[in-house]
């Protein structure tokens, strides 16, 4: 059998995690392939429903990173995020999606050890949680 | 869109960047494969002049309408990429990147199968978010050419000095009846023979009687509409209740019967209800602080000219102006009653109060007198509210401190060669220019440092005297020091109300309340507002020589805005869906920037409006809307959900 390689969507705003994730990259900081990175402005963009999607899509974990509190390049949308994020992990968890399969992260543009961290301790997490356990569209 | 979508993909090796991890050749060959996809091609450097020159033949060749390029990360060649689409003769708003160097070959080197598959996962993302990209023009606003300074301190001095000199209109307003800030109550200031109201004088002689500068003191900022270019901005300019006519006889003050401590002397002394700030003040016109005044009317029968009138009302006025400069200061540390013995012995002074002691206009003529005596022991306490000595304190260093303190020192060795002088310090950062020589020289000269790691104790006895015990570090033992003064060297602190005018502009700050840059490094006097700029202690302490160099650098940061005739904005905002538009109202409440508002059109049905000028394109009120109305040029939602559905599945 092939192996499980979870694949995980990240909703990284521009500012903070985009460039966190850059910074990865620029100092060779490694972590676990197939995190996929959709760039918005803030996180403060990120409709609940794009991670309902993702995982209706056949996504193994989502997380939606952005800048700190009081960070925000855009004064509170980070605010707004953790706000919507909130409610969705309750509507998640009613779903029978496990915790562990979405995260909310504030990683500042510096803090590219935090997305290695975040990164590897989710993915295994998830490895041994194994594929998502509900329908998916298209199949799998 | 009824356009056939020919989309070309271009995989950049990066010389072995990306080469030597991800298989190049194999991800072309998987870009043929995708929808709508006519060419895919590989070069070894696409941000090279040839590889550039490729995309713009593409377009031609091919007919082109999209083009995709995996390469590096978007911030550092995007623009590159958007500019050869544009002279290819797209719009440059039809194309996207993939990054697949900093997200995928630089982070999985010893991977390089499955690096090559997530390669190609970020292309067919790009691509998929292409197919759905739409033309893009940037928005252009004209600029106003004037400017507002808040804050009529040393570096709002300096910034309007600057930019009078270009030929700039500028608004310089203050809240206190003068201008000068903290430097001009300053005494000697190290290195130098000037004292802080001789740099005051030396800035304002450029100000005053500028017919470029229109100074307002009394004021303040009421609301801030509008964005770069073109703000509108409300000020209220509170009664002074004497007008110009004033010819500083001091009659008034010779009459007024209400008596209250001095703030420009720290309390030191007192000042009556109608005072003139200090002598240099500017506008050199007397005052009244109506908090205090009795309205007796003395002032008002002996003022041989006329220019008191206690009935002046609150005035409101409006400015336009195309940038902001926020030059708000800071305020001196206040420690807490009890804090070393702060207030509860009238021989526990700041070194500000010290400042205005030693200097031959202060309430002693420069003399070194606390109740009535001249001290003969004098105990330093540095790094007061800074560098986390006590649980209250902030954990910066204020920087200008300890040289500070350390002139002092030696202004007081010298007049006073017969005081036993102790500085009690956590650190000594004497950094500025000749600093370090002063440290070695007040080391020379008998001044006795201490080193502490916990804060010292103040010790106040019954019958007052004091004394001050630390745990020396270079000792290794607890000393005791019986002293006649202490002076707390406090540090600097955000000013009181900063708050007020920072959500009135909508700039961010820091964790202890300083004004936040747009950028530390690369942008150190700009906000993450466009048009607002930064100058002086209001982004952290700072010494006066950087204070005015921080306001000729947001001077000519504001110049490099107000000498264009347009300004552009990326288009990337949000725009609504008028069709679908409930008018519920929900993203005018999520704006930040107040840049939604309802419109009615046509038998009361309300929309929403977005203004362009102000909106900046965070989205939020897209992920708000219940209807899909609202959406963002650049991140529709249909865009996103592409890239998310692109995501999934084999390739």
């Amino acid at each position: 059998m092939k192996e499980f390689r979870p694949r995980i969507v990240v909703f990284a705003c521009n500012w903070c995690t985009y460039a966190a994730l850059d910074l990865a990259g620029t100092s060779r900081m490694k972590y676990p392939t197939n995190f996929l990175v959709v760039k918005e402005m803030c996180s403060g963009r990120v409709d609940p429903q794009y991670v309902l999607e993702a995982f209706r899509r056949g996504a193994d974990g989502v997380i939606v990173a952005g800048c700190h509190p009081g960070d925000c390049h855009y004064i509170e949308g980070n605010y707004k995020t953790l706000r919507r994020m909130t409610l969705l992990k309750k509507l998640l968890e009613e779903f029978g999606i496990e915790k562990e399969r979405f995260r909310l992260e504030w990683i500042s543009a510096s803090e590219a050890d935090r997305f290695v961290e975040v990164a590897n301790e989710m993915y295994e997490k998830i490895k041994n949680l194994g594929p998502l356990k509900i329908e998916i569209e298209g199949g799998r | 869109m009824s356009e056939e979508l020919r989309i070309g993909v271009y995989v950049c090796h990066c010389g072995t960047n990306i080469a030597g991890v991800v298989n190049v050749k194999d991800v072309v060959e998987y870009a043929k494969t995708l929808p709508n996809v006519v060419v895919a091609k590989e070069y070894v450097f696409m941000c090279s002049a040839p590889g550039q020159q490729i995309i713009k033949e593409d377009i031609k060749n091919f007919k082109l309408n999209r083009v995709v390029v995996a390469a590096c990360s978007p911030s550092l060649h995007e623009p590159t990429f958007r500019t050869a689409t544009a002279e290819g003769g797209l719009n440059p708003y039809l194309f996207e990147m993939a990054n697949i160097r900093e997200h995928c070959s630089w982070v999985h080197p010893d991977e390089k199968e499955v690096a090559t598959t997530k390669a190609k996962l970020l292309v067919k993302m790009a691509v998929a978010k292409a197919s759905l990209l739409e033309p893009l023009s940037e928005i252009k606003f004209k600029v106003n050419n004037t400017a507002l300074i808040i804050g009529g301190g040393v570096s709002g001095l300096a910034a309007a000095r600057d930019l009078a000199a270009r030929g700039i209109k500028t608004y310089l307003i203050d809240r206190s009846p003068t201008l000068g800030g903290r430097a001009a109550r300053l005494g000697k200031l190290t290195y130098t023979e000037m004292k802080g109201i001789d740099v005051f004088k030396g800035l304002i002689r450029d100000v005053a009687g500028n017919r470029l500068i229109d100074v307002y003191t009394n004021t303040e900022l009421v609301s801030v509409d509008g964005s770069v270019g073109n703000f509108k901005v409300k000020l209220v300019k509170n009664p002074r209740y004497v007008d110009a006519k004033c010819n500083l006889c001091g009659e008034c003050a010779k009459v007024c019967p209400v008596e209250v401590p001095d703030e420009f002397e720290f309390g030191m002394s007192k000042r009556k209800a109608i005072y003139l700030p200090f002598k240099d003040a500017y506008p050199r016109i007397y005052v009244i602080d109506m908090k205090s005044c009795t309205r007796c009317l003395e002032c008002v029968k002996v003022c041989p000219v006329g220019a008191i009138n206690l009935n002046e009302k609150p005035s409101e006025l409006t400015i336009n102006v195309g940038g902001i400069i926020v030059a708000a200061g800071y305020d001196p540390y206040e420690p807490k009653t009890g804090e070393y013995g702060y207030k509860l012995s009238n021989k526990v002074i700041t070194l500000f109060q010290l400042e205005r002691l030693l200097d031959s206009e202060g309430p002693t003529k420069g003399e070194l007198i606390v109740n009535g005596v001249k001290p003969k022991n004098i105990v330093f306490v540095m790094c007061v509210g800074s560098l986390s000595t006590t649980p209250d304190a902030y954990p910066y260093c204020s920087r200008m401190c300890c040289s500070s303190t350390i002139k002092n020192a030696l202004v007081l060795r010298e007049k006073y060669p017969d005081t036993n002088i102790y500085i009690a310090y956590k650190d000594v950062r004497t950094y500025g220019r000749g600093d370090e020589q002063l440290y070695m020289k007040a080391g020379e000269n008998f001044v006795r440092f201490a080193k502490f790691k916990d804060a010292p104790k103040i010790n106040i006895d019954q019958k007052g005297n004091l004394s001050v015990t630390l745990f020396e570090e270079t000792l290794q033992e607890e000393i005791t020091i019986p002293t006649d003064l202490v002076v707390l060297v406090v540090g600097m602190t955000p000013p009181r109300d900063i708050d007020k005018v920072r959500t009135t502009i909508k700039i961010g700050c820091g964790p202890e309340g300083f004004l936040r840059e747009a950028h530390l490094k690369l942008r150190p006097v700009e906000t993450a507002t466009d048009g607002v700029y930064l100058a002086g202690a209001v982004t952290g302490p700072k010494n006066i020589i950087e204070s005015i160099a921080s306001g000729s650098a947001a001077a000519s940061r504001t110049l490099a805005l107000l000498s264009k005739e347009e300004v552009a904005v990326e288009p990337l905002i949000a725009v609504v869906n008028e069709d679908i538009c409930s008018g519920c109202a929900i993203c005018v409440a999520m704006c930040p920037y107040g840049a939604i508002s309802l419109k009615i059109i046509d038998k009361n049905i309300r929309v929403a409006k977005v203004d362009s000028a102000l909106c900046k394109g965070c989205g939020t009120c897209a992920a708000a809307c219940p209807s899909g109305a609202m959406q963002q040029y650049g991140f529709k939602d249909a865009q996103i959900k592409a890239q998310v559905i692109a995501a999934m599945g084999e390739v």
